[in-house]
């Protein structure tokens, strides 16, 4: 016991006088959740809460084109500035000059082919209904072309942000056709305009969509980016200590401390031991001051406040195994690498890739299959899955039984290599 | 009297290797011997300490030690061994204090008692005043004077001293020798390897030749020298060994 404190004691001093690794392993996470969660937060904010910025020039000579900006308004998502004596040539210039991530220009006919197609579409549903003879349709109606509106928009704009934003002018514009198309239904009939109380119902909200996260027992609240990035990025920190951890055992073995502890009774394994030790203590004080900070200093700055899941044995479970496995896979590159170099570039590559096909940056469920079986093979998959399960999905010990049983795996088997290459080295 | 060290028919074949990196080496040390071990590079000098270390496996043969009568095998002679490696062997980022109580504490020493050698060594090694320094920043004859320190903070009986004083000026040299006649003078047994032939004569009471792995010749300094009608070690090694280059 006098000797491992001993160990502890040295494996103390060497962390605290390694200060790249202690910044790595303690500001990198916080830097990266900070970011991310505050990116991610805000990219959502910028398609729910934000308002865009839009530049729209209206051409239109009819109603329509003013209606859609009223409606563009009123959806509250636009900060909208109108400039009619813009010409479409300038456009483009005028909205990266003006800072705007989009532009709407809605030409001269937007109206008349809005109801040009409804006239049409009306006059086929009444004498579909019979109530107009089909002999009776206007024929000679020049055909339009359909009502389009040029959206231009800042090339940084990623397109799933884009494709968004179209989704949502998409459906002002389809309600806007489909007024547009019950008023001339009702003028075809010979309505001078639809009926207040028709008109009140039509205007009637649109169903509203309730979101419901399909997990187990009541109560759970809305997935945020929170949930999903304190847990992933820690991970991804916790994993970087392959830089200080094998590191540190490679600068041993190179500068011949580990010759010497193989002429000390028993010092070699608790050297191992002790390193064990510290850099579980590392890695668990690490999860907690993010989980700490999710939970009490997102709130202040505005970013969702991180909800630990009801059950903390759990969590605990997966951390500590979390944990275990970052340490056997440091251990591993440490006693398998020639130089520190090769032990920093290869850990930290290595620790990029297990994190890209381990769904810690996108998730999983958007990549191709191939490479979502790909990234079983990830250590960090598993540990993200299983906090996944608690965080997002409210989940039981049952539902972890997958990770549980990967991650003690890859540690028995991290822990046999490391084994076996000291064992040949004669180290143990 | 008892050997305090005797190796019988040892042999080394690393990995692959089709000649033996020692052959067949018997060898007997003696209690409160300077014992050297000389031979040009590639010879199995530091094969040989470091099995007799424990750093590694003989490939066949055995060794045993025998401390105040009591025979042992390798694993129980060590914490009476100190070993002094060529190469530094310590933790550059820690204090030489540090490192010293580090080493003493996996010894199994209680903490007063590496607290009390660690001020007594670091004071005899002219370091006291460097004590809290990290090791990093030591200059390379205080670094070979801490990588001894550490090798008898542990009060060993046999010390291995693999080149102690290679790279080092004049004066740190005195101070490792004079440590180790003094260690010497206490009865603790030394065991030594070094190029400079000069310093081995004058310190060692009984030396052993070694080349391609075997060992040529064993004897104390004045026998040899004059059983060869030679001058000094040099042209001793010169003879038995000849001139071609070994690298």
């Amino acid at each position: 016991m006098k000797k491992l404190l001993v160990s502890l004691k040295k494996e103390l001093l060497l962390l605290m006088s390694d200060k790249v690794g202690l910044l790595l392993m303690y500001l990198m996470p916080l830097l990266l959740v900070f970011i991310i969660t505050l990116v991610q937060d805000s990219a959502f904010k910028l398609v729910n809460e934000n308002r865009l910025e839009l530049l729209i020039i209206n051409d239109d000579k009819g109603a329509m084109g003013d209606s859609l900006i009223n409606r563009l308004k009123l959806s509250g998502n636009f900060a909208i500035e109108i400039d009619d004596n813009l010409s479409i040539n300038r456009l483009k210039k005028e909205t990266l000059d003006r800072k705007k991530l989009m532009s709407i220009y809605i030409p001269v006919n937007f109206s008349k082919g809005i109801q040009s197609n409804s006239a049409k579409i009306s006059n086929l549903m009444l004498t579909e209904f019979g109530v107009v003879d089909s002999t009776s349709q206007t024929k000679n109606k020049k055909a339009l072309k359909n009502a389009q509106i040029d959206l231009f928009f800042d090339p940084i704009l990623q397109e799933n942000f884009r494709l968004s934003i179209m989704t949502g002018i998409n459906t002002i514009i389809s309600g806007l056709e489909n007024q547009d198309m019950m008023e001339q239904l009702f003028r075809d009939m010979g309505y001078d305009k639809i009926p207040d109380h028709i008109r009140k119902e039509l205007i009637a909200k649109q169903a509203p969509i309730n979101p419901v996260p399909a997990v187990e027992g009541e109560g759970a609240s809305v997935p945020n980016s929170s949930q999903h990035n304190v847990p992933a990025w820690s991970l991804f920190a916790m994993f970087f200590m392959v830089i200080s951890l094998g590191g540190n055992i490679v600068k041993e073995r190179l500068s011949g401390s580990f010759i010497r502890l193989q002429t000390i009774p028993s010092a070699f394994l608790l050297t191992i031991w002790s390193k064990i030790i510290v850099y579980l203590f590392v890695a668990l004080t690490q999860l907690t001051i993010m989980f700490m900070i999710g939970i009490f200093v997102f709130p202040y700055i505005e970013l969702p406040q991180l909800e630990l899941p009801s059950s903390i044995w759990p969590v605990i479970t997966i951390s500590v195994l979390s944990a275990i496995a970052a340490i056997s896979y440091s251990l591993l590159i440490g006693v398998y690498a020639k130089t520190q170099e090769q032990a920093n570039g290869f850990g930290a590559i290595s620790i990029i890739i297990f994190a890209a096909i381990g769904g810690i940056w996108v998730p999983s469920f958007v990549m191709p299959e191939y490479m979502q079986q790909l990234g079983k093979i990830s250590p960090l998959h598993w540990c993200i899955e299983g906090y996944y399960t608690l965080f997002l999905k409210n989940g039981a010990w049952s539902e972890l039984t997958g990770s549980l049983i990967f991650l003690t795996l890859f540690i028995l088997g991290c822990q046999f290599f490391t084994y076996l290459k000291l064992r040949v080295q004669n180290y143990i | 009297m008892d050997p305090i060290i005797a190796i019988h028919d040892i042999t080394k074949i690393y990995g692959n290797s089709k000649s033996p990196s020692l052959d067949d080496v018997s060898l007997s040390i003696f209690p409160g011997e300077k014992f050297g071990i000389f031979g040009p590079n590639g010879a199995g000098k530091t094969t040989l300490i470091s099995i007799l270390c424990n750093i590694l496996k003989a490939t066949s043969g055995t060794v045993t030690y025998s401390i105040d009568g009591k025979e042992m095998h390798l694993k129980e002679i060590l914490p009476y061994v100190g070993f002094v490696p060529q190469d530094f062997a310590f933790y550059p980022e820690l204090t030489a204090k540090q490192n010293l109580h580090y080493f003493g504490g996996a010894f199994g020493m209680d903490a007063k008692k590496v607290k009390s050698r660690t001020n007594e060594l670091l004071q005899t090694l002219g370091l006291d005043t460097v004590a809290n320094k990290k090791v990093s920043t030591f200059s390379g004859g205080m670094k070979r004077r801490i990588n001894l320190a550490i090798g008898l903070i542990h009060e060993p009986k046999i010390v291995f001293l693999d080149e102690p004083t290679v790279g080092v000026d004049v004066q740190s040299k005195l101070v490792i020798i004079h440590l180790l006649e003094e260690l010497n003078k206490k009865g603790i047994t030394l065991i030594y390897t070094s190029h400079h032939l000069r310093e081995a004569e004058d310190f060692c009471s009984r030396i052993a030749l070694m080349d391609n792995g075997k060992i040529i010749t064993v004897n104390t300094v004045e026998v040899l020298l004059k059983e060869n009608n030679v001058a000094n070690l040099e042209d001793l090694l010169i003879n038995l060994t000849g001139k071609q280059l070994r690298d």
